[in-house]
């Protein structure tokens, strides 16, 4: 019987609002995508220029790992190989895509270029966070939490990783959500456990 | 860990020539593979020079005994691929177990595109056996078959250091007692994908490029093919001709900085060099010769030139890119050039850095311009970094 895996933290950005752990920390609604992701930006006091150079994926993954892992995730405590991440999306790329399809009409943009694979998400929070653990970014229908559930606890029950954020980060147009989990092996006393029913209720949570 | 790793033959192809003997006339004539382009279909015809394998598809079918509907990502492969086994005659190697570890970015994106053509005008249209082989491992697959190999085969796509990747995990199969035998390297034809990208990211230089030179303007892209045959100690006594070297040290770092460029003071760049040479137990100053990664663009020879003077200084080896002759190959270039550093120790040679005018301002040292033979080359390293910081060093090492 293997050791069951924690729920450390949630993060939610979906529909001009955003969660942690349940509870609504900030909300904008009036705004379209790239305002309301600035907003975000604004409003947590971040302070990463790099930000300004990412599509709107990328921003809006790498906002939901800020969220997710402020105050929750102590990273000095695990080594960067240990720490991964396991992501999926229903739209791959496709919104920066179209951008990068137009500008290509006129001279293609190298800034655009590079944003138009999905894992790039993956880098930005792995560069942020110095993460060089595992990580992988599948396309999906919907999201599949058994999916979800099953990656992670292979990589954290195999001793892969010690930590793995893992979940949904989806961009088209002005359509998104992001549901962001940080799993680790051990509890803490507001950890849930890591089910496919736990992060089914939390990705349902807006 | 197990024995030394054993290079027993070498296989080419590229855009100065279609196997060993041709490329060592080319470097010594100082003949560049680049020009107009003439195979590849495209809108940049006659405005961007690239280095093409002077054969068209018909010849490479013919050559290799493949279908011309192959994808020429394959048929590039097989050509050097089968060099290189013919070349290290390996005794009794049907009995043997034998793998092919087989590096390429492109796949069959070539027929693909051609797939598309049709398929764009009207989706009923297009020929689907254009995009059956379009995944990577599937290059590998039709060529393990061709050489006689069902062991183990497996497909690294790691960007521009696929091919070296390619080699050092070869190279860990045999130590690690998995297999006898291990054709290791590359491949990768040139498409629109792989053309119209570099151009998009604007690191394509209109004429040949200048490697290592202040007034570098970017890169020209090639295609080819390189293998090397890997054997265990056990199979290198059986050989009936000497081995070329040894492979000694490898590492495989990476950045973490950009999508695709290399950070300023090329850390992963560094960290493989000096990874690779604490593997081969060698200190800097052993290196006769390093075969750089030396695209010609103006981050990459920055960055690489930055983490081989933190290495190096004061002492350089000579040192040369030899993408000024075969353009830059890609997925395919870690094996094309770890063919060239072990022909470097074989026969004495140092190539040359063709077009190199003005050293580098920030750099202390610049590449080397004349073809040297006669030179005693005991340790070659050969660099290969590609896209996402993914950086490897070999170091090839007198047997």
């Amino acid at each position: 019987m293997l050791a069951e895996n924690h729920i450390i933290s949630s993060c939610i950005i979906e529909r001009g609002t955003v969660f942690k752990d349940g509870s609504m920390l900030f909300e904008n609604k009036e705004v379209d995508l790239a305002e309301f992701l600035l907003s975000v930006y604004q409003h947590f006091q971040l302070n990463y220029p790099k930000f300004y150079k990412m599509d709107n994926l990328s921003k809006l993954g790498w906002l939901a790992s800020e969220v997710l892992l402020k105050d929750s995730f102590q990273k000095d405590q695990y080594q960067p190989e240990v720490v991964g991440l396991v992501l999926a999306n229903r739209n791959s790329s496709l919104d920066n895509d179209f951008k990068y399809f137009e500008s290509a009409k006129e001279i293609a943009s190298p800034s655009l270029f590079v944003y138009t694979l999905p894992n790039i998400v993956i880098g930005e929070i792995c560069i942020r966070n110095n993460f060089k653990g595992e990580h992988g970014f599948y396309i999906q229908d919907q999201f599949d939490a058994s999916f979800i559930v099953g990656q992670a606890n292979y990589l954290l029950d195999n001793n892969i990783l010690k930590a793995c954020i893992c979940g949904w980060v989806d961009v088209l147009v002005q359509d998104y959500k992001a549901t962001l989990y940080l799993v680790e092996k051990k509890s803490t006393d507001s950890s849930k456990p890591f089910s496919i029913k736990n992060i089914n209720s939390i990705f349902e949570t807006i | 860990m197990g024995s030394s790793v054993y290079i027993a033959g070498a296989g080419v192809i590229s855009g100065i020539g279609n196997n060993v003997a041709e490329h060592l006339r080319a470097f010594e004539q100082e003949e560049a593979g680049m020009d107009a382009i003439t195979m590849l279909n495209t809108i940049h015809k006659g405005e961007l020079p690239v280095a093409e394998v002077k054969l068209s598809n018909e010849e490479l079918a013919v050559m290799t005994g493949l279908s011309p509907n192959t994808s020429r990502t394959a048929l590039l492969s097989l050509v050097a691929a089968r060099e290189a086994l013919d070349d290290a005659a390996v005794p009794n190697f049907k009995t043997l177990r034998t793998g092919f570890v087989s590096a390429n970015t492109v796949g069959g994106m070539d027929k693909s595109e051609d797939f598309f053509v049709d398929f764009l005008e009207d989706n009923n249209k297009g020929k689907l056996r254009n995009v059956f082989d379009h995944e990577c491992g599937s290059k590998t697959e039709i060529v393990a078959d061709k050489l006689g190999i069902s062991d183990y085969m497996t497909t690294i796509s790691t960007a521009c250091s696929s091919s070296a990747n390619a080699i050092f995990y070869g190279a860990r199969l045999i130590k690690n007692d998995l297999l006898d035998v291990v054709i290791a390297g590359g491949t990768d034809a040139l498409t629109k994908f792989t053309l119209n990208g570099f151009n998009t990211l604007m690191i394509l230089d209109k004429q040949l490029c200048k490697p290592f030179d202040e007034h570098r303007e970017g890169l020209n892209l090639g295609e080819g093919a390189g293998y090397l045959v890997l054997v265990s100690e056990k199979v290198a006594q059986t050989l009936t001709k000497p081995v070329y070297c040894i492979l000694s040290g490898y590492n495989n770092s990476n950045d973490a900085y950009h999508q695709t460029a290399s950070s300023p003071d090329g850390t992963g760049s560094y960290l493989a060099m000096k990874g690779a040479l604490e593997k081969s137990g060698l200190k800097p100053s052993d290196i006769d010769y390093i075969n750089l990664h030396g695209t010609g663009t103006p981050n990459n020879d920055s960055a690489e030139g930055t983490a081989v003077k933190r290495l190096f200084d004061p002492h350089y080896p000579p040192m040369s890119s030899t993408k000024s002759y075969t353009g830059h190959t890609l997925g395919a270039s870690g094996g094309i050039e770890a063919v060239f550093s072990v022909l470097a120790i074989k026969h004495g040679i140092i190539y040359p850095n063709l077009r190199f005018e003005t050293q580098m301002s920030e750099l202390p040292f610049q590449p080397e311009t004349r073809f040297l033979k006669g030179q005693q080359i005991d340790h070659v390293m050969s660099n290969s970094f590609g896209f996402g910081g993914n950086c490897t060093s070999l170091i090839f090492s007198r047997a």
